[in-house]
């Protein structure tokens, strides 16, 4: 019944609350300097293919431009794209996964929620008939809406400028490349907002908590045996499935996804689906956790 | 039948207490909640909002609990001290996107918040951002949001703070409008002049304990041992010696002073006092200029009640 209710009432309420937050998130000037830090990459990778395009050698087989490194390279006769997709993969894991990802996630978070604690406007929201799973699923959708799009865009920016020397048959070629960064940004944006929100909305200083958070928990727990209740755990398996299952040559070391028992090591991976299912589970979690705090809150 | 009902309501914070033991019945119609700063006024509120649950005692808003009734909150129009805006947005935005939130559709909300805006004369401000307002025009914004959707109840924490004397007319005029309409009306404030003249139906509170409530005249007749002091001008000024004189020969004059031609007199009893007062100086051959009790006013009420705890 109270499903249905929230259903009926979604259009009127969810849009202009998902709507404004959004708005909010894009005027925000730590926004915009995160986005300037990830197009520092992209820069980079435009100074470094305007250096190297020269230093190719071209294929044409059944109609298709396949670039190779020349004859001076030391991965002379390997396609280009064959070697690039590596980079473009340590860059997606290491920058935009591991770092700016949780960083933005953090800070959405806590303009979405923390804000309004500040501005009080959500004790005006708490004397509207509005309940409190309402208030944060749609600043959760927002977040997560937000934080996607540009991360994605990011990630489609870094793939085209890392593949461009390979050509356009490289860029299709390792399109599914692209595809798994894509669904761990998604997978990364629907775990983290909803792990800093709820962050936010039971304690005074999110952003200090929620980087004590990712130092603590997520970079040193997600190496050890109990690896499995971080989210960096789920990414990182499901990445190295992604990998493993598209050929590549890939160890569960090379991830962290091991743990030892006694003298030995065993592997410690998660199937990709259950990871996703994880994940979701997470989010509903943290969300409705969340709504309860809100709603239990005095001001 | 009461609107709002607080039983033995005792607000903690810690080791701090908000307020202690209040027991209130609100009618529909005005009250006015005076107390200085930090008396317990909003503390009150938030409870009676559901912002705050107290730490005894209970609380009943149109027989339902606010703390977790939600529903209700269809019913309650909230206007803070504080300022709580999304300072990018318009007002016509802020006052349209709450009408939202009681789920009406985005072209009713906006029709609806203009005509409120426009009533409380945001007419050419609307479009603009919040945060180019006046803490006037903040205020206005404030009520439009809180009386747009027709609450049942208005709570009203110091609502004519910052407002310039055009709009505290226009605020009290909106208030008096409501409480025709059967409204329960609760405004808080220290500015004892205002509420003066919206209302003689108050609560006084201060170091979070109820001191009395009721009609202002009743309260002052609660007080018989408090003396209360009138001014009295003789039209001729020779006389002031003789009347106090005179005066002092009654059981209920307590006390009297001259000061620049009037003749302050303090009395036990308010009622014995002009009663008797015509038959003296008709005796006495004075003629009175005016007659002014300063002492019936809050003001003094107040500064009685709460021993001289300063007002801001």
């Amino acid at each position: 019944m109270e499903i249905k209710d929230i259903l009926d009432r979604a259009t009127n309420l969810g849009k202009p609350i998902i709507k404004d937050a959004i708005l909010r998130l894009l005027m925000n000037k730590l926004t915009w300097i995160l986005i300037l830090i990830l197009l520092l990459p992209a820069i980079l990778g435009l100074w470094a293919y305007t250096n190297e395009q020269d230093e190719r050698q071209v294929q044409e087989i059944g109609g298709d431009k396949i670039y190779y490194y020349d004859t001076e390279n030391e991965l002379a006769g390997t396609p280009i794209h064959e070697n690039v997709r590596e980079t473009f993969i340590d860059i997606s894991n290491a920058f935009l996964i591991k770092f700016i990802g949780v960083l933005m996630a953090i800070m959405f978070a806590s303009e979405l929620i923390n804000e309004e604690f500040n501005k009080k406007t959500i004790q005006i929201l708490r004397t509207t008939p509005i309940r409190p799973f309402e208030i944060i699923l749609y600043r959760y959708i927002a977040g997560v809406v937000c934080m996607f799009s540009i991360l994605a865009v990011t990630s489609l920016i870094y793939y085209i400028i890392t593949m461009m020397n390979a050509g356009l048959y490289g860029i299709k070629e390792e399109s599914d490349v692209l595809f798994l960064v894509i669904k761990l940004l998604l997978l990364e944006s629907v775990a983290y907002i909803g792990i800093f929100i709820l962050i936010s909305v039971y304690f005074d200083r999110p952003f200090f908590l929620g980087i004590i958070y990712w130092m603590l928990w997520e970079m040193i727990v997600s190496g050890g045996n109990y690896q499995q209740i971080t989210v960096s755990h789920y990414l990182n398996s499901t990445l190295f499935q992604g990998l493993k299952n598209m050929g590549w040559d890939v160890s569960t070391e090379d991830f962290g996804l091991i743990k030892s028992a006694g003298d030995e090591t065993l592997d410690l991976v998660t199937e990709p689906f259950t990871a996703a299912i994880i994940i979701a589970i997470l989010a509903l979690i943290t969300v409705g956790l969340s709504a309860r705090g809100i709603e239990r809150r005095q001001f | 039948m009461s609107e709002v009902i607080l039983e033995n309501v005792t607000k903690n914070y810690g080791k701090v207490q908000g307020i202690s033991d209040i027991s209130v019945e609100i009618k529909p119609g005005l009250t006015g909640i005076l107390g200085p700063n930090g008396a317990g006024k909003s503390t009150m509120m938030k409870i009676i909002l559901g912002l705050s649950r107290p730490s005894i005692g209970r609380v009943s808003v149109m027989g339902n609990n606010p703390f977790t009734s939600w529903e209700q909150r269809k019913k309650i129009g909230f206007v803070p001290e504080y300022d709580c805006f999304y300072e990018h947005m318009s007002g016509l935005d802020y006052v349209s996107y709450f009408l939202q939130m009681h789920n009406n559709s985005l072209e009713k909300s906006d029709e609806m918040a203009k005509v409120s805006l426009r009533e409380l004369g945001l007419g050419d401000a609307m479009d603009r951002k919040i945060r180019t307002y006046s803490r006037g025009m903040r205020q206005k914004t404030k009520i439009a949001r809180a009386s747009v959707f027709n609450p049942d109840i208005y709570v009203l924490d110091e609502p004519f703070q910052g407002a310039d004397p055009s709009t505290r007319h226009l605020l009290m005029m909106k208030m008096k409008e409501w409480a025709s309409e059967g409204k329960t009306i609760m405004i808080s404030s220290h500015i004892l002049h205002d509420i003066e003249n919206l209302t003689d139906q108050i609560i006084l509170i201060n170091n979070g304990r109820m001191l009395a409530s009721g009609n202002r005249h009743e309260i002052r007749n609660l007080m018989n041992n408090i003396p209360r002091q009138v001014h009295v001008t003789p039209i001729d000024s020779k006389n002031l010696r003789k009347l106090a004189k005179r005066m002092m020969d009654e059981s209920w004059v307590r006390a009297t002073r001259i000061d620049n031609n009037e003749l302050i007199i303090e009395t036990d009893s308010a009622e014995t006092f002009y009663s008797e007062l015509p038959r003296i100086v008709k005796k006495e051959k004075i003629k009175i200029e005016k007659i002014n009790s300063k002492d019936d006013s809050l003001d003094s009420l107040y500064t009685k009640l709460v021993g001289g705890a300063q007002w801001k």
